[in-house]
């Protein structure tokens, strides 16, 4: 992909466009992770047959899915980490890696993305065969994840695209926590707690069509 | 008083997956169920047993009616009253087959919130007294269906809750595993003190088991019973006799005008009619016909009806005059 960027686009810009690739491609990376987790925790659960006995759990069934995906996202920010450090080694085009400012953006955007996951997880309780949507829906990410926020202020709207906007503007042009706007806060927040909160009310919603039509244990 | 488990009139109908024709699964179904007492949900298959279970468990909701346990609505606090249930579902669906035994064992009582720590003792303890203490660290797959299932058990009895459903529990056993498995849930019923729910087709386990009976048939409870009752009400209700001539049919019609009677044997040298009565005076009844008809009775014998005919007979509806009439 790299290579690509350096044959073919514009020698003019083609530090700023790998720097954004870099970034872009992590956070695809991180959202597949993220955003499909729950949904083939749903999938393989149903397929081994206990994903009833997970719902006999008195901690709710939801609790142990955001355990589930919570550790495997910080299992997978380190496989991240490597993998932003080698891109930036492989190009040679050098990020500014400054924790402090990324990881509360950060964290506010994986937020968003468990809202989405959680979506995804209420579709697969009740129609489990959900690859072919996991598929189409790489591609979305993609979208989310390279759209430039440039494009059209609308796009707040949409999860993780401010998220990954901000952390762009930190890592490529070194701003930091102080160079951003309330509104941008706001509309981070905003974003992440609306589709954390839509997320989990739409996966319960599915939980109780999925008892009501007696599929929950179904495959 | 307070029963631990308290339904009233659930039913829950489903809409076929191509036809979209809607089958009611439970039509109606009530029943309550004391502290500490075990009690068996009989039934042919697509009875309604499974739905009945997945209900209670919260896994399914009802069309209509209520199910409390330990006095919380299923319905409106699911896992306030989950905190009251353990549950064998079905088959193989209660265990993660590439963990090990002390895995899994750890892993669920995780779900319910117990932390490894805390039921480290408990699980040596389990694992003791289901003799799976050489299993504990091998992979769940690689064992038999008879010690996955007492695994089962074991996640069951290590969330120490006070009442522990189990849905065909020898289901797809051999006959010395099912035995096996039948002794350790005698064991259990007897040591633990729990309330225990058992829904089987397997005749044995529920006679051997269970304290009380329910037999359901196509969604409905067709008998409410202690299962020593039920035995004892058919046991004594049935006799054989055997008569040195050939039974002609005016006979045999006259017999069955009075009482419910059925030819077993005519081989033209002997006949033997077996007759189930209501009521005990109603031998003597059976004896003055034979009388009448100048019938020589050469022998009478009690049949012994095992709790495979009395389930049969009640599914078939055969019976429910007489339970009926003794309620």
């Amino acid at each position: 992909m790299f290579f690509g960027i350096k044959v073919v686009g514009d020698p003019s810009s083609m530090e700023t466009n790998i720097q954004y690739t870099i970034v872009s491609y992590v956070f695809w990376f991180l959202s597949m992770g993220a955003m499909q987790g729950i949904g083939w925790s749903i999938m393989s659960e149903a397929q081994l047959g206990t994903l009833e006995q997970m719902y006999m759990s008195p901690m709710g069934a939801w609790r142990i899915l955001l355990a589930r995906i919570v550790s495997t996202t910080l299992q997978q920010l380190i496989i991240l980490a490597v993998l932003l450090y080698l891109s930036m080694l492989v190009t040679g085009t050098w990020l500014n890696i400054d924790v402090v400012s990324i990881l509360p953006v950060l964290i506010f955007t994986i937020i968003s993305m468990f809202g989405i996951s959680f979506m995804i997880a209420g579709m697969a309780i009740i129609i489990k065969q959900i690859n072919a949507f996991l598929q189409v829906l790489q591609f979305i990410l993609m979208g989310l994840t390279f759209f430039p926020m440039s494009i059209s202020p609308l796009l707040a709207v949409l999860p993780v695209v401010k998220g990954v906007d901000m952390i762009r503007g930190i890592m490529i042009q070194n701003q930091t926590l102080l160079d951003f706007h309330w509104a941008d806060y706001a509309s981070l927040i905003a974003n992440a707690i609306i589709y954390l909160v839509l997320g989990i009310l739409v996966f319960k919603r599915c939980e109780r069509t999925a008892m009501t039509k007696g599929v929950l244990g179904q495959y | 008083m307070e029963y631990i488990i308290d339904i009233q009139g659930i039913k829950k109908s489903y809409k076929k997956r191509k036809s979209k024709e809607i089958i009611q699964a439970v039509k109606g179904v009530s029943f309550q169920v004391k502290r500490g007492e075990v009690v068996g949900l009989l039934g042919p298959n697509g009875a309604g047993k499974t739905t009945t279970i997945k209900m209670m468990c919260g896994l399914l909701l009802p069309n209509e009616g209520t199910i409390k346990i330990n006095g919380i609505d299923i319905g409106k606090q699911r896992l306030k009253a989950l905190r009251h249930i353990s549950t064998v579902l079905e088959g193989n669906r209660n265990l993660y087959w590439r963990l090990t035994v002390r895995e899994n064992l750890e892993y669920f009582s995780g779900n319910r919130g117990l932390s490894k720590k805390a039921v480290s003792a408990q699980i040596d303890e389990l694992l003791e007294r289901l003799n799976l203490t050489h299993k504990a660290n091998e992979m769940v797959n690689s064992l038999s269906r008879g010690m996955q299932q007492k695994v089962s058990i074991a996640v069951a009895l290590l969330s120490n809750t006070e009442i522990i459903f189990l849905d065909e529990p020898t289901l797809g056993l051999d006959i010395e595993t099912s035995y096996e498995v039948r002794k350790l849930l005698k064991d259990i019923a007897k040591e633990y003190n729990k309330t225990i729910l058992l829904s089987s087709h397997d005749m044995p386990v529920v006679q051997e088991i269970c304290e009380r009976v329910i037999i359901i048939n196509e969604g409905r409870i067709v008998s409410d019973e202690r299962v020593s009752d039920l035995l004892e009400l058919f046991d004594t209700k049935a006799y054989s006799f055997t008569v040195n001539s050939v039974l002609s049919d005016k006979n045999l019609k006259e017999i069955q005008n009075h009482f419910m009677a059925e030819l077993e044997l005519n081989d033209g040298m002997q006949s033997v009619i077996t007759v189930t009565i209501t009521h005990s005076e109603d031998f003597y009844k059976v004896i003055n016909l034979f009388e009448e008809m100048n019938i020589e009775i050469d022998k009478v014998d009690r049949s012994i009806i095992d709790f495979e005919q009395v389930f049969l007979k009640i599914v078939k509806g055969e019976m429910k005059r007489e339970i009926a009439a003794t309620v």
